[in-house]
């Protein structure tokens, strides 16, 4: 199996990777040092107990001074999938469609490999773009066993496995509209908007029952709605990543395949 | 050069047969059938937009034909894209690089892929063109970027160039360097397909030419054949207006008119045109052929045919 559009592509991205690992890495140990500081604060917990809707906003469930409930409030919850979903989805919108615009794909395409071969390259570019930043977090996380932030390996990891598996989902779904429409602006937008609205699906599920009945079409409940940081991710929550991640990725390819290459 | 293709051998290196491609209700190419033998430089001439490029694009198998077939080195551009696209040298029309890699790592990546170890032949390249490798290549100028795209274009010995506009942006010192180039690897039974809307360059590099206007391929002959054919450019001048209707004579074409003037353009015998002169009382006359200049702009010009048609 080549990877010479693989690693083309994961170096066209490095300034943004090393930047966004750099700067995640900071802030995860930033959050885990300042933990002994408010771990004591019961008034933090007031805010959140018995007040379901500002928890459901905030994206946490649980004590805010908990090592898992503080992790998640800071990170796990909101920051740090953003932050992922900010890398695949800019590199999902340009691994086909921008790289088009651009007039660079043609490079990658004339080369001697079939374009299942493109496709799979970009997916598995993908796949590493979405890594490192959640890799990092996790190694400050486990760093903070120092500081009193006593989290489970397994639930560290699944949390880890899910932001990532999360990732890859939006990004291959910004692949696959850009590939579609060979549009830049359209796969950033549509898989933005996508985003959005699954991460307010998930959030206003516990509160809401409408929002509470159409919870499973959101990425982001399956991923995150587990709270996996305290619970692991379960067998149905993988599965259902898993197919996702593996039906978006057989479009891809079937769209790269077909598309009209400047 | 002893090129290394793995796609099979044919005595044509490119063969299209209607080959049709249209992006809903845009233009693209319509009906192109044309046939590149081994060896030879092929000249694929038509003004901007003609559609050169998508036709370009779809023997690459970058994009897929609506109608048609396309067989290059013996095989499907689309299905066998691979073994196609590893004994071919492309170049692209509108030539866009990586702007943040320098010409050095764009060569090493795009040669590492094509699993090229002998860099000999590549850095020679780099030197005959003096292509500035060692900055990003978004600082360089078109010129210096395009010194890339040939050298990536050429470093792999293909079998089969694909240049969509070559020269373009090269100072006329480069570009004879390149037709040397040129030259020196169909020595060597390299093919060249090579599309431009430069007429001297295609007159002096190729053998055979192609004529592309508006998506469909008005005429593919030799350079000798296209001057062989054209028409005769006859000027006459009378003492008195003439009475003769020229344009009524077969295979005459009146391109100016003056009144004791007229330049005809007079395709087969021109014993008619003589004759009605003579009657006329000629004074003087000249004729000439065509020139290539003269017979492509009667190809682009929508209005020469349109008289063509009328006559």
């Amino acid at each position: 199996m080549r990877t010479d559009v693989m690693r083309l592509d994961v170096r066209l991205r490095r300034r943004g990777l090393v930047g966004y690992t750099v700067g995640m890495g900071a802030y995860a140990v930033l959050v885990v040092a300042l933990y002994p500081t408010f771990k004591g604060d019961t008034g933090l917990d007031a805010i959140t107990s018995g007040n379901s809707s500002l928890s459901a906003l905030l994206g946490v469930s649980g004590p805010l001074t908990s090592p898992d409930g503080w992790m998640n409030a800071n990170i796990y919850a909101n920051f740090l999938p953003l932050v992922v979903l900010l890398m695949t989805i800019g590199y999902g919108a340009s691994a086909v469609a921008g790289q088009d615009e651009d007039g660079v794909l043609g490079l990658s395409a004339a080369l001697p490999l079939g374009r299942v071969s493109l496709a799979v390259q970009k997916i598995l570019a993908l796949v590493v773009i979405a890594t490192p930043v959640a890799a990092v977090t996790m190694l400050a996380a486990v760093a903070g066993r120092r500081s009193d932030i006593d989290l489970a390996t397994g639930p560290l990891v699944a949390a880890t496995a899910a932001v990532i598996g999360l990732g890859i989902v939006f990004g291959l779904l910004a692949l696959l509209v850009g590939a579609l429409s060979s549009s830049r602006t359209t796969a950033l937008g549509v898989t933005s908007a996508v985003a959005a609205l699954s991460y307010v699906i998930s959030a206003l599920a516990p509160v809401v029952h409408w929002v509470h009945a159409v919870r499973w079409l959101s990425p982001f409940y399956w991923a995150l709605g587990g709270e996996p940081l305290t619970r692991g991710i379960g067998a149905a929550a993988t599965w259902t990543l898993v197919l996702c991640i593996g039906g978006l990725a057989s479009a891809c390819v079937w769209a790269v395949d077909r598309m009209d290459v400047r | 050069m002893a090129p290394g293709g793995r796609a099979s051998s044919s005595a044509t290196s490119v063969r299209t047969d209607d080959l049709t491609k249209r992006f809903g209700t845009r233009r693209g190419v319509e009906g192109v059938t044309i046939e590149v033998r081994d060896g030879e430089v092929f000249g694929f001439l038509g003004p901007n937009g003609a559609g050169k490029s998508t036709t370009i694009r779809l023997l690459m198998g970058l994009q897929r034909p609506s109608r048609g077939v396309a067989r290059v080195l013996g095989l499907d551009p689309v299905a066998d894209g691979a073994a196609v696209r590893r004994d071919v040298g492309y170049l692209p029309g509108e030539l866009a690089l990586f702007p943040r890699l320098t010409g050095r790592e764009t060569l090493e990546r795009l040669g590492g892929a094509r699993d090229l170890r002998d860099t000999g032949w590549r850095d020679s390249l780099i030197e005959r063109f003096g292509a500035e490798i060692d900055r990003p290549v978004r600082t360089l100028s078109k010129g210096n970027r395009q010194k890339i795209g040939l050298v990536q274009a050429f470093m792999h010995r293909p079998r089969l160039l694909i240049l969509d506009e070559p020269t373009s942006g090269l100072d006329p010192l480069l570009q004879e360097e390149f037709s040397r180039l040129i030259q020196e690897v169909s020595a060597d039974g390299v093919t060249v397909f090579l599309s431009s809307h430069d007429l001297d360059e295609v007159q002096r590099l190729a053998s055979t030419v192609a004529i592309i206007r508006e998506g469909h391929v008005v005429a593919v002959d030799t350079v000798d054949g296209l001057r062989r054919t054209a028409p005769q450019v006859i000027e006459l001048r009378f003492a008195h207006p003439p009475r003769t209707r020229f344009a009524d004579l077969p295979g005459v074409s009146v391109t100016a008119q003056g009144e004791r003037d007229v330049t005809l353009g007079v395709t087969g015998p021109v014993s008619a045109v003589l004759r009605a002169a003579l009657s006329d009382d000629v004074t003087g006359i000249t004729a000439r052929p065509v020139d290539l200049e003269e017979l492509f702009l009667r190809y682009y010009d929508p209005l020469t045919e349109e008289k063509d048609h009328a006559h």
